[in-house]
């Protein structure tokens, strides 16, 4: 042992969470402190993607300066649309009518792979400044497993040459941030949550437009979703004529083949956004999963013996407030103070790392997301709400007639379901206590009876803007070689079979229909179908293990940088 | 002892290619702009350098010519596993062509002395040219192999295989010797962590960095300032235009069976009647 590896500090995943642990960290130690920065992204922030709206709260805690920096701010929102879109229509609904959680004006639109570059020079920076601090980032080295000592985190492989000593990185602390590659194992060993988390997808594109949009955004509630399906549509303005379109899917929905990236050129179908890039051209693309199940979703515990969980992997995002960015960061700002004082105690086990449990859950973020705890299961205790509710808005709104009318004829109508829709009003807005919600594995919402609601499309868009899922890839830039194999199929015959099931039932089965990248497909070998990958086209977003109706794929982080690159996304 | 190998490798930082570069009114690439990279083509000569001196011991000297950012590439190489860098940066030497940047080079050979072999890649990816490397073996008066994709010491000689019109052509030649590496050859091998986190360790300290990687600049090399730069370099860049972009318009033909597939295929190449029908119809 006295050849291996050690650090005081290890972080898997260079994203927010544990960039601001670093910097915290680093702020706050009096005594020399030793970190190391694991990123599977070829870059710092190459495998980083959000939308992003954010409440600079925490920006501004750590950067005081930040607004008159270098700061890669992609401008600040001035104008926040909440909008009811169909086929024909799309009406931004006035101010008093915006819920106050929908209302972004003065946070900061942010690409989150540019945060995530920026504060790396911070922390060098501070690291310069600073005796006996030292931090080495390593960006290419995935860590794809955990070391324990019996139930004791104590470091993270991330080489492969064979040689433990030279493949271990060895740590007083682990601190995950990522989004499950390794910290749902993390999760399962210990037994931290009985609720599974629950995810939605998000694709995003970045266009490069004739005009400026600048300060504004939109969030769409409407068309192209599937009556009874859980998410919508962002557009932010951000500098340089760029323009950020995206769609979030919830992952729990009954269709077997949702085609993520396919919703998104639907939504781009439509007039009022065909009329924002008319002219532009496509700049990137990506993907990436938001645990959304919340405050019921989280870890009991935060820390186990060795380690701690921040941001996604910690389930800290808001998905009422769409608040992750702020919430990961946050997270990492709270635990610096538990991480030192471990240090200083040289006491590393699960309740000394976890005082910072107790702060962030008390402090804001723990109210918002408590705020939020049933924002989630009032779509799911009251299926209407997205099945019939938002679909009659949103066909009135398409017959030219005022929102409301649709919810006044619903009223008339069938008086009893409108009253259990303010209960749903009011899980959604003001909860009272009704105790603890359990959620349902996405996988296991997926239906092959699924029927598909007719639905009317735009006319009249232009086809050149829009893309096949094998064409818009190419805007990922994913690169891999010829040794790359991140995702495991676990038993052959459990996916030639669910092939035979979803083909008899008419569907793709979830894998290929769910990919945002064309990844999965089905091949005949002369006997029967099997799944196969094309994995160079793979964005990692980890969709496919979730929707697996068998849980029979497995997506880890892939190793020496190999993926998308979603720098400037 | 006697045979280990003092082994320099020429490296180059370009600008990215998997990013968009801006591009300049003049038609150059905006370097600044650009992200970088270490030369593709230059980590073929980096991985043959790295098998040599496994076979034989010795010493590994990355040379990297640019502006002060280039430094990187040498972090990059030692990373790697080689054993020291030397960067040659210099306002004056702004604007090479080959013919200056190969005196350069040459120049940097020179100062380092004894080198045994001399890896450069095939070309850079931002020049393309393929003529910095013979250049440099002429200035140096050494032997050259270029498009080389095999090669082993044995009794103080190189015997090599090198690339060649449809096919491969075996020779010997003595050392001092240049290779330029050919692009078949074997791929760089990844960066191992123990590797990278030693380099780390090693560059912390201010001496060790200073031994290990170096600066140099004309004066240093003693070379003259009128071969080098703009006043050095005869080639003049008349204009360069953009001749199209890359975009995607990939179609991925699948789902039914592969002949019904072709025939899709076909249509979709249908040049109505001007081409291509009459050869797969």
């Amino acid at each position: 042992m006295s050849e291996c590896i050690k650090y005081d500090v290890v972080l898997v995943g260079a994203g927010p969470a544990n960039l601001t642990l670093a910097y915290r960290l680093l702020q706050l130690a009096k005594k020399p402190i030793k970190i190391a920065i694991f990123e599977k992204g070829k870059a710092v922030g190459s495998h980083l993607l959000s939308g992003a709206v954010s409440n600079p709260r925490v920006i501004s805690k750590l950067f005081p300066n930040w607004m008159n920096s270098d700061f890669p701010l992609q401008g600040i929102v001035q104008e926040s649309n909440l909008s009811l879109v169909s086929a024909r229509r799309w009406e931004n609904l006035p101010s008093f009518a915006t819920p106050p959680y929908f209302k972004k004006e003065g946070y900061a639109i942010l690409n989150l792979s540019d945060l995530a570059t920026y504060m790396v020079r911070q922390i060098k920076e501070l690291e310069q400044g600073k005796d006996g601090a030292i931090v080495d980032v390593f960006p290419g080295f995935a860590a794809t497993s955990i070391i324990y000592d019996g139930n004791r985190v104590i470091g993270v492989r991330v080489d492969d040459t064979g040689d433990d000593e030279s493949d271990i990185c060895y740590g007083n602390v682990i601190s995950f941030g990522d989004k499950g590659f390794l910290s749902r194992e993390i999760v399962t060993k210990f037994n931290l949550s009985n609720n599974p988390q629950i995810y939605s997808v998000g694709v995003k594109e970045v266009w490069e437009t004739n005009e400026s949009y600048e300060g504004k955004v939109w969030h769409t509630i409407g068309y192209p979703m599937e009556p009874g399906h859980f998410g919508g549509g962002f557009i932010y303005g951000c500098k340089n004529n760029k323009l950020a379109i995206g769609m979030v899917l919830s992952c729990a929905f009954q269709n077997p083949n949702i085609e993520p990236p396919q919703i998104l050129q639907e939504l781009k179908k439509h007039h009022y956004v065909q009329d924002m890039i008319r002219g532009g051209k496509l700049i990137k693309y990506g993907a990436a999963i938001l645990p959304e199940g919340g405050y019921y979703s989280m870890p009991e515990k935060f820390a186990v013996d060795g380690a701690i969980l921040l941001g996604d992997a910690c389930g800290t995002l808001d998905v009422k407030r769409f608040s992750g960015v702020d919430k990961a960061m946050e997270s990492g700002y709270q635990a610096a103070e538990s991480v030192l004082k471990a240090l200083e105690d040289g006491d590393f086990s699960g309740t000394a790392l976890g005082l910072f449990q107790e702060n962030l859950m008390n402090g804001w973020v723990g109210q918002e997301i408590r705020n939020s705890r049933y924002f989630r299961q009032a779509f799911v205790d009251y299926p209407e709400l997205n099945k019939k509710v938002i679909p009659g808005i949103i066909d009135s709104i398409n017959a030219g007639k005022a929102p409301w009318y649709a919810v006044m004829k619903m009223g008339i109508k069938d008086p009893f379901g409108s009253l259990e829709l303010l209960n749903a009003k009011k899980m959604i807005e003001n909860p009272s206590d009704k105790g603890p919600v359990v959620y349902e594995e996405d996988r296991l919402s997926v239906s092959k009876g699924f029927k598909k609601a007719e639905k009317e499309s735009p006319v009249g868009f232009d086809h050149s803007l829009l893309y096949s899922t094998a064409d818009v890839v190419f805007y990922a830039n994913t690169h891999y070689e010829e040794d790359n194999n991140h995702i495991d199929e676990l038993d052959a015959n459990v996916c030639a079979n669910c092939i035979k099931e979803y083909d008899a039932a008419g569907y793709k089965t979830p894998c290929v229909g769910d990919c945002t990248a064309d990844v999965h497909q089905t091949l005949d070998n002369g006997d029967y179908r099997y799944h196969s990958m094309a994995l160079e086209n793979c964005v990692q977003c980890r969709t496919c293990e979730i929707v697996c109706p068998n849980s029979n794929l497995r997506v880890n982080a892939a190793m020496h940088g190999y993926g998308p690159d979603f720098s400037g996304m | 002892m006697s045979d280990e190998l003092k082994i320099v490798v020429l490296i180059k930082q370009v600008p990215d290619t998997s990013s968009v570069a801006g591009v300049n009114p003049d038609g150059t690439v905006d370097r600044a702009r650009a992200k970088r990279m270490i030369n593709p083509f230059d980590k073929f000569a980096l991985q043959k350098a790295l098998e040599l001196r496994a076979e034989h011991g010795g010493v590994i000297i990355a040379i990297s010519m640019g502006p002060p950012p280039a430094i990187e590439v040498l972090f990059d190489a030692i990373e790697h596993g080689a054993d020291k860098g030397f960067l040659l940066s210099d306002k004056r030497l702004a604007a090479s062509d080959t013919l200056a940047t190969a005196y350069a080079l040459f120049k940097c050979i020179e100062y380092i002395k004894d080198v045994d072999i001399v890896f450069t890649g095939l070309q850079t990816t931002d020049g393309d040219t393929a003529q910095t490397g013979p250049q440099i073996a002429e200035r140096l008066n050494y032997p050259q192999i270029t498009y080389c994709e095999d090669l082993i010491v044995e009794n103080g000689k190189v015997k090599a295989s090198r690339i060649i019109d449809g096919g491969v052509q075996k020779l010997e030649a003595p050392m001092p010797i240049l290779v330029t590496v050919a692009n078949s050859a074997t791929r760089l091998e990844h960066k191992q962590f123990a590797n990278v986190y030693r380099s780390k360790e090693l560059l912390r300290d201010e001496q060790a960095k200073k031994e290990r990687i170096q600066l140099l600049d004309l004066d240093k090399i003693n070379a003259d300032p009128k071969k080098v730069g703009l006043v050095g370099s005869p080639t003049v860049v008349g204009k360069t235009w953009k001749i199209g972009e890359k975009g995607g318009s990939c179609r991925l033909f699948k789902g039914a069976a592969v002949s019904k597939e072709v025939e899709t295929l076909v249509d979709c190449l249908s040049t109505e009647g001007r081409g291509i029908e009459e050869y797969v119809r």
